[in-house]
């Protein structure tokens, strides 16, 4: 394969060249309710050729067929004919890597019969199912990829990697009479199938968190000093500072890029984001991304400034900087562009107790059940709450919406905690039309005041 | 061997069905050409029935069809019972879905059409900045069981999609709108030039006091009425008993204006084919009839749970077993001609689009939308661009007492026909 590969790209009359080449063997187990929904293996094996003629612009063939990379190639140039770039297409330059990677499970998750998976979800389904007679619906998810990729270029560089990847997650919908509400959580992990094992734990606290909301009340609307948990701090910082610090976004947005200008203050002098597709073992972690580039540290906020933004090659050359490994695809189907890997608050110096031991009145929000952001506008739900009284965890509370400006919000945070924690959930981030891309989240506790929460 | 007769020796019941898929896409971003790419895929499917019980499995890649052969046993080791057996082969309607001419499109004249929308909508309005998708493809698919079905279908389809963003100060303005067919269609640009008039017409801002109004639903808003009634009839939520509407066919559910139906059998439509995704024949099937409910829409396995038959109306991409899928939904045009409904109105609002449809607790009928492009109706004339809407109601209220039907309808969202639907009173919430 590699030296039909090289011998394609060689072929190829475009500036800049690359093939990936895929492929993937996907297990899914779910069981809803009683019922099992679905227990079937899947096989997905295909490439890509993208080419970029620099006065012209880009052509992109995707293909399962792997007998004819030649024809691919020349159907790539033949694509990249049509565009008409109104300004030359450049690429930053990044040095050429001979690279091979295998890993290795301790349980591999290929060698385990379906049955063994099967009956591990339906165990975690039937945790949920009978913890209470006021569970009424359940979601329980096993899904294992392994993926095998090849990513060739005509510059030279030539990687083979392996990424495993493991899932298990449960979703729990509780009702009282008109009163329903519902609670999930999953792990995920690049590592072995023991990984998963022996996660009841998990399946039984989705169930009591589901219940536990039927008694919650619901917040009273108003501005509150919020603490929020890792898990909701990670995906703060995700979606409505991450994805800002994407180039493409910036430089095709004249507002984005304004607002976005290195030096500019993002929140006080103790807080630090970086993102890192190079720490081991992370759901975003990306050795190499789609392009080539090996992953690294880049740091995003230093002492509350902006000092740095992620890029592939094209946006990292139209903007006079570096390429920092952030050009990925989900799959042989698409393109890369620019995504993120595995995004943090770094960890701060505050122990939760003295987070909390000063505040009359807040709320301590857990989880994020989702959000929206328009450019500097953002709006998140929290999975859970608890009211903070007299700093101490007081009564559970549902319906805690978070709003607000991004730029106020993060000047806003005057603790960061000193628990930082990687979260390891089976989530995915979308942009554009490529969905689940797997990226990490970290954070430690923070504290943010004057939080305006919606509700009744 | 042939992964259908090696299969025929381990299972009872054995479905393989084989799809092809070659897309080709012109993107133009921002009044400029950006993209261009072709994506070509291949893939097999199999379903196995294996003592009673139901296995799947799927592939893209076609040396490996021995490991799909042992996984989709191995996944029907574990299945549910299948209560259904795959279809005798059955005629069929003819139905045209392929066309030369569309096959064929040279890439140079996608990027030439392309070209001619921008000529359409710049020349009208110099802010506009076009994000222009152009897509044809050529699916070949065929099906076939161990009961010596065996059919083929091929389809060419060629969507054309425009949306619009005009932003002037706090103003942000987006329209869509797309062409979807199968066949060559002469005149290419007619919902291109409809985009213009909107856009146009949208450039005069006025306002309405909000409250009770009569609201009229174009084509393209009477997806919000649309949506959680194709939910509805859908078979798999009657079965699972979360359908408001299980159980009450025979009954007069709606106001006797509205006729719904579902026709996969319409030539040149994107939902169109002769067969559906388990080679069970398409039909037109009417789902309501002058307000009264006659049928849902069942693939095989919600039919056979039903204790039906299938109505052909399976549908399914390579990497997932089928599901009960509308085909083209024809929401029955009426008798009354649109100048003479706009004519009775004496203040209300047209609704054109709305933002978030689909999201929220849809089965049961309700929706609360902010409302994305709206018109002003002052005594019979449009006057301009309402903002900063919203609507909330239940379809199964609202649908009961339909003031008026459009004897015009269009095709909006490739596989939608609908008429203009209007309401004569609605609560329009907004700030006063």
């Amino acid at each position: 394969m590699r030296d039909r590969i090289q011998e394609a790209l060689k072929r190829s009359k475009a500036d800049y060249t690359e093939i990936r080449i895929e492929e993937k063997e996907t297990t899914r187990v779910v069981f809803r309710g009683k019922d099992l929904e679905v227990a079937n293996a899947n096989i997905d094996k295909g490439g890509i050729v993208r080419s970029l003629i620099k006065n012209k612009g880009w052509g992109v063939v995707s293909f399962n067929n792997l007998d004819d990379l030649f024809t691919k190639v020349d159907q790539a140039y033949q694509c990249a004919q049509v565009g008409s770039a109104p300004e030359p297409i450049e690429l930053a330059s990044v040095e050429p890597v001979e690279k091979i990677t295998t890993v290795e499970m301790k349980r591999d998750f290929r060698d385990i019969p379906l049955a063994e998976k099967k009956a591990l979800a339906e165990r975690y389904n039937q945790v949920v199912l009978s913890h209470s007679r006021k569970i009424v619906d359940t979601q329980a998810v096993y899904s294992d990829i392994f993926t095998h990729l090849i990513l060739a270029n005509s510059e030279g560089t030539y990687i083979e990697q392996e990424k495993p990847s493991v899932v298990v997650g449960t979703t729990a919908i509780a009702r009282d009479g008109e009163n329903v509400q519902q609670a999930h959580d999953s792990l995920a992990t690049t590592q072995g199938y023991e990984y998963v094992l022996d996660k009841d734990e998990l399946a039984r606290k989705t169930a009591q968190k589901a219940v536990e909301l039927l008694d919650a009340q619901s917040i009273k609307a108003g501005q509150y000093t919020v603490v929020a948990d890792q898990m909701l701090a990670g995906v703060f910082i995700h979606e409505a500072f991450g994805h800002l610090s994407e180039a493409d976004f910036v430089y095709e947005n004249p507002k984005a890029r304004e607002m976005m200008t290195m030096g500019r203050r993002f929140g006080k002098g103790l807080l630090n984001v970086y993102d890192d597709g190079s720490i081991p073992n992370l759901r975003g972690t990306t050795l190499y991304d789609d392009e080539g580039t090996p992953a690294r540290r880049n740091w995003l906020i230093q002492d509350g400034e902006l000092v740095g933004r992620l890029h592939s090659r094209q946006t990292a050359a139209k903007m006079g900087e570096k390429a920092s490994g952030n050009a990925r695809a989900i799959n042989y189907r698409f393109a890369p562009i620019v995504r993120m890997t595995n995004t943090a608050i770094d960890n701060g110096a505050t122990s939760f107790e003295d987070m909390i031991k000063d505040i009359e009145l807040g709320v301590y929000a857990c989880e994020a059940y989702g959000g929206q952001t328009q450019l500097e506008n953002f709006s998140f739900s929290s999975g859970y709450a608890y009211m903070i009284r007299d700093g101490k965890i007081a009564e559970m509370v549902k319906d805690v919406i978070l709003a607000g400006n991004l730029f106020a919000t993060l000047e806003n945070i005057d603790a960061i905690g000193n628990d930082f924690k990687w979260l390891n959930t089976g989530g995915g981030c979308g942009k554009g039309n490529q969905f689940p891309l797997p990226v990490g989240m970290g954070a430690p506790h923070i504290r943010i005041q004057n939080v305006v929460i919606g509700g009744k | 061997m042939d992964i259908l007769t090696q299969l025929k020796k381990q299972a009872e019941q054995v479905e393989i069905l084989n799809l092809q898929n070659e897309k080709t896409t012109i993107e133009y971003e921002a009044n400029q050409l950006k993209n261009c790419a072709v994506a070509e895929t291949k893939g097999t499917a199999v379903r196995v029935i294996r003592n009673g019980r139901l296995g799947f499995a799927a592939s893209s890649d076609d040396t490996a069809m021995e490991k799909l052969a042992a996984n989709a046993l191995e996944s029907a080791a574990y299945g549910d019972k299948a209560p259904f057996s795959f279809p005798e082969p059955e005629p069929a309607p003819i139905v045209r879905t392929f066309d030369k001419a569309v096959a064929e499109l040279p890439i140079a004249r996608l990027v030439e059409i392309g070209q001619e929308m921008l000529d359409l909508i710049l020349p009208a309005d110099p802010s506009a900045r076009c994000n222009i998708i152009l897509e044809r493809s050529l699916i070949s698919a065929n099906i076939r069981n161990q009961k010596g079905l065996d059919v083929a279908f091929k389809t060419s389809p060629l969507s054309l999609g425009l949306e619009i963003d005009r932003v002037e100060g706090d103003d942000v303005l987006i329209l869509y709108d797309q062409l979807g067919t199968t066949v060559w269609e002469k005149d290419y640009l007619a919902f291109a030039r409809r985009l213009v008039e909107k856009l146009k017409m949208a450039r005069i801002i006025t306002h309405i006091k909000p409250g009770k109004m009569p609201v009229l639903f174009a084509p393209s808003g009477a997806l919000a009425l649309g949506l959680p009634l194709s939910e509805g009839l859908n078979g798999k939520a009657v079965y699972k008993g979360t359908s408001p509407m299980a159980g009450k066919i025979g009954e007069k559910l709606f106001d006797e204006k509205i006729t719904i139906i579902d026709d996969g059998t319409i030539d040149g439509k994107f939902a169109s084919a002769s067969y559906d995704d388990e080679g069970v024949p398409h039909h037109r099937n009417v789902l309501v009839e002058k307000g009264v409910l006659k049928s849902f829409f069942y693939d095989l396995k919600t039919a056979a749970q039903s204790g039906v038959k299938s109505t052909g109306n399976a549908a399914r991409g390579l990497f997932n077993p089928p599901e009960p899928s509308l085909t083209n939904f024809v929401i029955q045009p009426g008798q009354t001609p649109l100048k003479d409904i706009l004519a009775g109105m004496d203040e209300g609002i047209i609704v054109e689009d709305l933002l978030g449809i689909g999201q929220g607790n849809m089965i049961s009928g309700a929706f609360s939308n902010p409302l994305a492009l709206a018109f002003k109706v002052e005594k019979g004339e449009i006057v301009g661009r309402v903002k900063d809407l919203s609507i909330a109601g239940n379809i199964y209220d609202l649908l009961m007492n339909v003031t008026a039907v459009s004897k015009e309808a269009q095709w909006v969202y490739n596989t939608v026909h609908a008429p203009y639907i209007l309401i004569s009173e609605m609560n329009v919430a907004g700030k006063s």
